[in-house]
């Protein structure tokens, strides 16, 4: 695998940029794609949302200045853009965000693309519930497994607060599985 | 009260006590996650991740490629706008009653300015920002002083063209 220094040189020269970001879409756009589905929940619009996160990474590559690792990077850029697309689109509808979440996942049951059972959907209905911060944590650390450090590095939060939201994350989805 | 008991024999592994609170929340969060389902349901259309690139590249020819923060020019976006809605509201309405800027509530202006597609450019905006005594601390919420200004041209601008900006872009 390519390093990331290599990487991010070569999307910074001209000569290389087209190959690097080639590279770039595809080594990220799997576990970016499925951070931002879990944000808007719909296919569409995280395809919308995957696709401007990458074009604002290429467009913005330049400014990179390789003070954090290029993938926390990009899920930042990730994660900010699946907030704002979320605020635009509830703003567009003329409803608040907690009805938006209600709406999305009325969606979901008819989404052709989501092919859970009751209680997957139940799953989905809980973590709508979540704070937006524990949500996050609650799903890089579930379903992405991923490590709390690397959660700390890309949310810029401590281990352990990472730890103690992810904690009470769990406490309040399997009360809200019980009821 | 006594002292513990150093000669005991016994011994905890190096870092013991000070690992142990993440240690429990560790092993907490794995008991709590049995009791969740561990598949979300979702799906993606077939070939989805193989066609990514291409559309990504096609969507990247399609897209300018600078975009200037609007929010600096919100507030005479407001303005211009209130002006004209004002304007409008005199011609065809006037003589019966007076209206001032308080009758435009800001929300209505921002749904305007959300649901209509105004393409403006840079220079169109400078037209309507009236230039005479502003400063650009008038038109940002946090002060910020000239040495900061100069230090960013310094360090962040390599080419003067760069400031010469001319369309809608970010």
């Amino acid at each position: 695998m390519i390093k990331e220094q290599t990487l991010i040189d070569n999307l910074k020269q001209t000569e290389t940029q087209a190959k690097a970001f080639e590279v770039l879409v595809n080594t990220y756009k799997e576990r970016l794609y499925w951070h931002i589905r879990r944000m808007v929940l719909n296919h569409n619009d995280a395809d919308d949302v995957l696709q401007n996160t990458f074009i604002k990474v290429y467009r913005n590559i330049g400014n990179f200045k390789g003070e954090s690792k290029l993938y926390s990077w990009m899920y930042r850029i990730a994660t900010n853009e699946s907030l704002s697309f979320l605020q635009l689109k509830s703003k567009k509808m003329g409803i608040d965000s907690v009805e938006l979440q209600e709406t999305l996942l009325n969606n979901l049951e008819s989404d052709v693309y989501f092919e859970g059972d009751e209680i997957q959907l139940k799953l989905q209905k809980a973590i709508a519930t979540l704070p937006k911060k524990q949500k996050l944590v609650f799903n890089m650390r579930y379903f992405d497994e991923m490590k709390y450090q690397k959660i700390s590095e890309i949310l810029e939060t401590s281990v352990g607060a990472l730890k103690a939201s992810y904690h009470l994350a769990t406490k309040k989805l399997e009360a809200y599985l019980k009821e | 009260m006594k002292a513990p008991n150093k000669n005991s024999g016994f011994k905890i592994p190096e870092n013991y006590l000070e690992n142990f609170n993440d240690a429990l929340l560790d092993k907490i969060a794995s008991e709590e996650e049995s009791k969740l389902p561990n598949k979300e349901g979702f799906s993606v259309p077939e070939d989805y991740f193989n066609t990514l690139y291409k559309n990504i590249t096609e969507k990247l020819d399609k897209t300018p490629t600078k975009v200037i923060a609007l929010k600096f020019y919100k507030k005479y976006y407001y303005s211009a706008i209130a002006a004209a809605l004002l304007l409008f509201i005199g011609l065809n309405l006037n003589k019966t009653e007076t209206y001032s800027m308080d009758d435009l509530v800001n929300a209505d202006i921002d749904a305007y300015l959300e649901y209509t597609n105004l393409d403006l450019s840079t220079y169109e905006i400078a037209e309507v920002i009236p230039l005479e005594n502003l400063d650009l601390n008038d038109m940002l919420k946090i002060t910020i002083n000239e040495e900061n200004i100069l230090y960013y041209l310094e360090s962040d601008i390599d080419d003067f063209n760069e400031l010469n900006l001319d369309s809608n872009e970010y």
